[in-house]
């Protein structure tokens, strides 16, 4: 959770407000690097798939770490802008920049659907109705709508390259996944610095008193799940782009556990945390499941251990030791010696 | 279509068994508990298991089946569930979430991935009215009722169940007179989980045996225990056969639309509701 528990009442500390220009632009340097150096390290094409998913973790961070509705459904709109920048692709014209821009429309507009229902609800409701309506969308591109989007099997969308950009190009790709990204990340983080943001984050803590203080809530959680919804959709149709391939896969029901997975080893409501959860996920994903065999054990026991012991994440203990040597020496609590 | 409507009882029955369980358990522990199904896959399991044992003799190794998932349900009650009272409804969905993954592993380790064959004990039909029925759904229908009966007067006439319902009510008054609520906490999860382990049991015979068989019907469950309320005893058991009748109806006349017309009578039923929980 976040560090507001043990202080029990109060408004939630708006820390890094005024954040500096010239900071802001580190950060997202660092970030890039980071993914640079990841390149040698790992294949590119693995890393752009990296990208991908840590775009789609920061969206549904958005909706958990931030506005506190955990959502089992949110691979539904990262299929819906898969399928609907495939079927452009395949049917109508070849344009990927358009494809994309439809993409992220229509999940954003399937947000402005089923936001004022989704909204509503808190807790477990709201992970179930997700949860719901993901399983309704994947059924329906399974089998009602199987005559245009050919069912199980799936269907390619080739990209036309347009000037020197080149979608089969691996670095192209990886190119276009980093910049989005640090888009992504650098909107988020003006958002969630901005007052707004910050309104977000106190309907986590406390709606009623938000609304005490005037607010609709229902807007402000309407509009951040349009977004968090867009940005899904936005990873969706880089996934369609990354594969050239769009299946039923992508909003399998059963999938969802990954991202809540990532959210939680990174650290939950902090932008960095997705970025590192993402990586972290990506990572056991792609090599363990290599090594060990029962993986999907793996998971389950490692979950157990965030939610028991470990609840803070990478990031957030990350931040914890950056205090502890921030401070003065003489204040420096005796209990923390080891951090 | 009077045979739709017979199958719609059968499975609305087989949803009663399941989401019983999830509704007391959210109503009493405030625990979404997603392992719920995970002791109706291993109830059939073991159902599997113990039938070539018994000469395949059906009701003992059901009994067997449902006694065994009482110490299984027994361990994620007292170490898992236990440790998440009172904590963040996300917590208790992710841990529950994630006993589900080791559960379905487990499964896989034990019995492999391939679905197993598995067929009707009772294949005789009976005539009524110029029509055949299949006893063995009549009696998947009796059980519920029988059921419903008993788990009524349990609520109503035993001490047990009073506190249970009480502490349904204010678990914090009930507390305050001295009784011990996280025993009897312990006790219905417990019969939840052998009530969904009863689901599985009669379930198996007429559908598919495959280590995510809970994870599907876990859904259905959830959609009925919302759509009744949650923790609310005799909601469960309406919605339970009125998404039964639904998906039977819909299996007529679309048969791959059955599960997701529940998930729409469900986003429908909460546009109207208020929402609580």
């Amino acid at each position: 959770m976040k560090q507001t528990d043990s202080q029990g009442i109060g408004p939630a500390p708006v820390l890094n407000l005024p954040v500096k220009k010239e900071k802001r632009a580190m950060e997202i340097l660092i970030i890039g690097i980071g993914f640079l150096i990841l390149v040698p390290l790992i294949s590119i094409h693995r890393v752009t798939d990296f990208m991908i998913f840590c775009i789609f973790a920061l969206s549904f961070d958005l909706l958990y770490g931030y506005m506190g509705r955990l959502s089992f459904g949110h691979l539904l709109y990262l299929g819906t802008g898969a399928y609907i920048y495939g079927l452009l692709i395949k049917y109508f014209q070849t344009n990927a920049f358009l494809a994309i821009l439809c993409g992220v429309l229509a999940a954003g507009f399937l947000g402005i659907l089923l936001g004022p229902i989704m909204v509503r609800a808190t807790g477990a409701c709201f992970s179930l109705m997700a949860l719901a309506f993901n399983q309704i969308g994947f059924f329906l591109v399974l089998s009602p709508l199987k005559h245009i989007t050919n069912g199980e099997d799936g269907f390619g969308a080739h990209a036309q390259s347009i000037g020197f950009l080149n979608f089969s190009s691996k670095t192209t790709m990886f190119l276009l996944a980093l910049i989005l990204l640090l888009l992504v990340f650098y909107v988020l983080k003006r958002l969630t610095a901005s007052p707004y943001g910050i309104l977000v984050r106190s309907i986590k803590e406390d709606e009623n008193r938000v609304r005490f203080l005037g607010y609709n809530t229902y807007f402000y959680k309407w509009v951040t799940f349009v977004i968090a919804s867009s940005i899904a959709g936005l990873a969706g149709t880089l996934t369609a782009l990354n594969y050239k391939f769009v299946n039923p896969n992508v909003m399998d029901v059963h999938q969802n556990v990954g991202v809540v997975f990532a959210c939680l080893i990174g650290g939950a409501g902090n932008l960095y945390g997705a970025i590192i959860g993402g990586v972290a996920y990506m990572m056991i994903s792609n090599y363990l499941a290599i090594y060990i065999h029962r993986w999907e054990m793996f998971l389950g026991l490692s979950m157990l251990i965030i939610v028991f012991k470990f609840r803070k994440g990478i990031w957030g203990n990350i931040q914890d030791i950056g205090e502890y040597f921030r401070r003065p020496k003489e204040i420096r609590p005796a209990a923390q010696k080891g951090a | 279509m009077l045979y739709t409507i017979f199958y719609g009882f059968s499975i609305g029955a087989i949803l009663y068994f399941v989401s019983i369980g999830l509704s007391l358990t959210f109503g009493t522990m405030r625990v979404v508990n997603f392992a719920h199904t995970l002791t109706y896959s291993i109830g059939v399991y073991v159902l599997i298991t113990f039938i070539p044992w018994l000469q395949g003799n059906f009701i003992p190794a059901a009994v067997i089946a449902i006694l065994a998932v009482v110490p299984i349900s027994y361990l994620i009650e007292r170490f898992i569930i236990r440790r998440l009272y009172g904590e963040s409804l996300d917590y208790t969905f992710i841990a529950t979430f994630a006993i589900t993954l080791i559960g379905v592993d487990t499964i896989k380790l034990i019995w492999g991935v391939n679905p197993l064959p598995f067929s009707t004990p009772m294949s005789t039909y009976l005539d009524f009215w110029g029509m055949t029925f299949p006893v063995y759904r009549i009696l998947i229908f009796a059980i519920a009722i029988v059921l419903f009966l008993g788990l009524e007067l349990f609520f109503r006439k035993t001490i047990v169940g009073k506190i249970v319902v009480a502490a349904l009510d204010d678990k914090d008054g009930v507390r305050c007179l001295g009784v011990r609520v996280d025993k009897y906490f312990s006790l219905m999860f417990i019969i939840g989980s052998a009530l969904a382990a009863l689901g599985g049991v009669l379930y198996a015979p007429i559908s598919a045996v495959q280590p995510y068989m809970g994870l599907s019907i876990l859904l259905l469950a959830f959609a009925v225990v919302i759509v009744g309320g949650m923790g609310n005893l005799r909601g469960t058991f309406i919605s339970a056969f009125a998404l039964g009748m639904v998906m039977a109806l819909t299996a007529r006349y679309w048969s791959q639309g059955a599960e997701t017309m529940v998930f729409i009578v469900m986003a429908i039923v909460l546009c109207f509701r208020p929402l609580d929980a």
